[in-house]
């Protein structure tokens, strides 16, 4: 089957099985690697990607449901030379150990961020609870996202200012 | 003439009627203030241990905690067809909690439902069925909930609709349903059932969501255990009209009051989730009075051939099925979506969920719990452990959950198509 898939923002056109993972469509089609592969069973969130703006678990997407939708995944957000807040903040907090998680646990973060700009500690608690890091960093992690929310605060009170 | 004198006789005679009125009315409707104290009451030790049991078999947790780090600050809350109810503060706390609240205060609002200043509490709170409790787990629980860490969270309002934001109309609500007899235990059943008993209707429960409700909101206790709803969640029935496709043994059914899991046959979500997270802390041996009293009612559902006994996978669509392509969509989205964990091929694991057609909101008489159910999953409170399902709200469009439900009730299990499901699954997207 062909699939015509919008991925930050960019059109691409894949020929694949129906019951494929958008994970692997990411990972083997179109080579972003960012999203990882954890359980596979939407258990863990290290396949966590943006579908109109709202995290999902690529593990358990089927490239057949996705249609039209919006796609994002942490390459949308920046470069290794031009980081995205969001991703300056987890390199501020040193937020990574091992960082198989990471690109998850920032595309769970940014879905917050899009929707609420200024969360509370428990509102980014809760939110980023689906998500697994078995390296123990979730401190670090609550902190960059805290960061981020701050840094994109301030940035909008420097815009209108 | 006798005219004016006859209709001066009848006046004051209506008059007098209205007079006799007001004063049935306010008795109704008004209580009096309880003087606050000021001390901070001692209990004998022990007590508070045995409130705490006391509080996990009442659920108390499941409507007055909503941040876990802040136990019972209150704040839940709950849609009723009059309107939103919040949960309040039932901490120690003497501004925005229960602080200076007597045991006689308490007590009153256990068995009356009347704060201590005297304004009546809505039915959302079940003193209806708390008015049964023992005095010895009603103290017990006092000294429970008085020896808490006092939290600083005032009441939020309620949002009812009109005429309901007028209290003291609960009086009238009191003088249909509060009946405020002692428990009273049935000599032809064992202790163990009558504690379970007891455990159900005064502490747990129970039938306050699994018994349908009147128009005006009280238990329709004609049809007792019939199936209910809470949450907009439909509530299966408990007795002959249970929807489980397999027979509950007692077994499964402690099991499932302790974990929220029944092996192999049912797993808790929704309401039921926090009321099994409650159980989880009270007497084992309570919960097993529960699961006897419980297994007495849903043992009188018949034996019934459904396709949950049937290994394997959920069928492909006939090629003569009337709905065929809204069928081939459904299928789709199942086999692709929802096999990879609940295909009946997957070995036991910490992953492994129920075949679906064992699922029993397939064959509940309305399709909301199995929407809420694929749009949110099965979340687990912040370090609780219980089993995990993935929500798919913002993976399935309308369409596609339209198209899931309707394969998996036709072809999952073999009933009879749910007349309200598309509208159900259009009115509320979260």
């Amino acid at each position: 089957m062909s699939y015509e898939l919008q991925v930050n923002g960019k059109r691409h056109r894949v020929d694949t099985d129906a019951d494929t993972p958008l994970l692997y469509v990411l990972r083997n089609e179109l080579g972003l690697n960012g999203a990882k592969f954890g359980c596979g069973l939407g258990q863990c969130g290290a396949c966590t990607v943006t579908l109109d703006g709202a995290p999902v678990m690529s593990c358990i997407v089927p490239v057949s449901v996705v249609g039209a939708r919006k796609i994002g995944t942490v390459e949308g957000l920046g470069t290794a030379t031009q980081p995205g807040v969001l991703q300056q903040a987890f390199i501020d907090e040193q937020a990574a150990q091992c960082g198989y998680c990471i690109a998850g646990m920032i595309m769970r973060a940014q879905a917050l961020l899009d929707q609420h700009p200024a969360p509370s500690d428990e509102q980014i608690r809760r939110h980023m609870m689906p998500n697994l890091c078995r390296c123990g960093t979730h401190m670090r992690i609550l902190r960059a996202v805290r960061r981020a929310a701050d840094t994109l605060k301030a940035q909008d009170g420097g815009g209108r200012s | 003439m006798k005219g004016p004198g006859r209709r001066r006789r009848l006046w004051w005679w209506l008059l007098a009627l209205a007079a006799v009125l007001a004063v049935v009315a306010f008795a109704i409707m008004w209580r009096p203030a309880i003087a606050p104290i000021t001390a901070a009451p001692r209990f004998e030790p022990g007590l508070v241990e045995k409130g705490a049991r006391v509080a996990a078999l009442g659920t108390c947790a499941a409507c007055h905690t909503v941040d876990p780090s802040r136990p019972f600050a209150g704040g839940f809350g709950l849609d009723t067809p009059f309107g939103t109810v919040y949960s309040t503060n039932i901490t120690p706390d003497p501004r925005t909690g229960i602080g200076n609240w007597s045991e006689e205060a308490f007590t009153r609002a256990m068995r009356e439902g009347v704060s201590r200043d005297g304004h009546l509490l809505y039915p959302a709170f079940p003193y209806n069925h708390y008015a049964r409790m023992t005095g010895d787990d009603v103290r017990a629980l006092y000294a429970y909930f008085m020896t808490r860490p006092p939290l600083d969270a005032p009441a939020r309002t309620n949002e009812m609709t009109f005429p309901f934001g007028f209290r003291p109309l609960v009086g009238f609500w009191n003088l249909l349903y509060l009946d405020d007899a002692p428990f009273a235990s049935d000599p032809k059943q064992s202790a163990e059932w009558n504690r379970g008993a007891y455990v159900a209707d005064a502490m747990a429960h129970c039938s306050a969501c699994h018994t349908p409700r009147t128009r005006l909101g009280g238990p329709d206790n004609q049809r007792f255990f019939d199936g209910g709803e809470a949450e907009d969640w439909y509530v299966p029935a408990l007795n002959a009209r249970s929807p489980s496709p397999l027979p509950w043994s007692r077994e499964h059914l402690a099991a499932y009051l302790r974990t929220g899991i029944a092996p192999g046959h049912a797993a808790a979500g929704g309401p039921m989730q926090s009321v099994a997270e409650n159980l989880r802390h009270a007497e084992p041996a309570d919960i097993d009075a529960l699961a006897t009293y419980i297994h007495s009612f849903l043992a009188q559902a018949p034996e019934r051939a459904t396709p949950a006994t049937r290994p394997g996978s959920l069928p492909v669509p006939k090629a003569d099925d009337p709905d065929l392509a809204r069928m081939r969509l459904g299928h789709e989205v199942y086999a692709n979506a929802c096999a990879r964990c609940h295909d009946a091929g997957r070995a036991e694991s910490s992953g492994t969920a129920l075949p679906l057609q064992q699922a029993v909101a397939l064959y509940d008489p309305d399709p909301r719990s199995l929407i809420h159910l694929v749009r949110d999953g099965i979340a687990p409170p912040d370090g609780e452990p219980a089993r995990w399902m993935p929500g798919f709200g913002a993976i399935l469009s309308d369409e596609q959950t339209i198209a899931l439900a309707a394969y998996l009730r036709r072809y999952g299990a073999g009933q009879a198509d749910w007349p309200d499901l598309a509208e159900q699954v259009r009115k509320g997207k979260p």
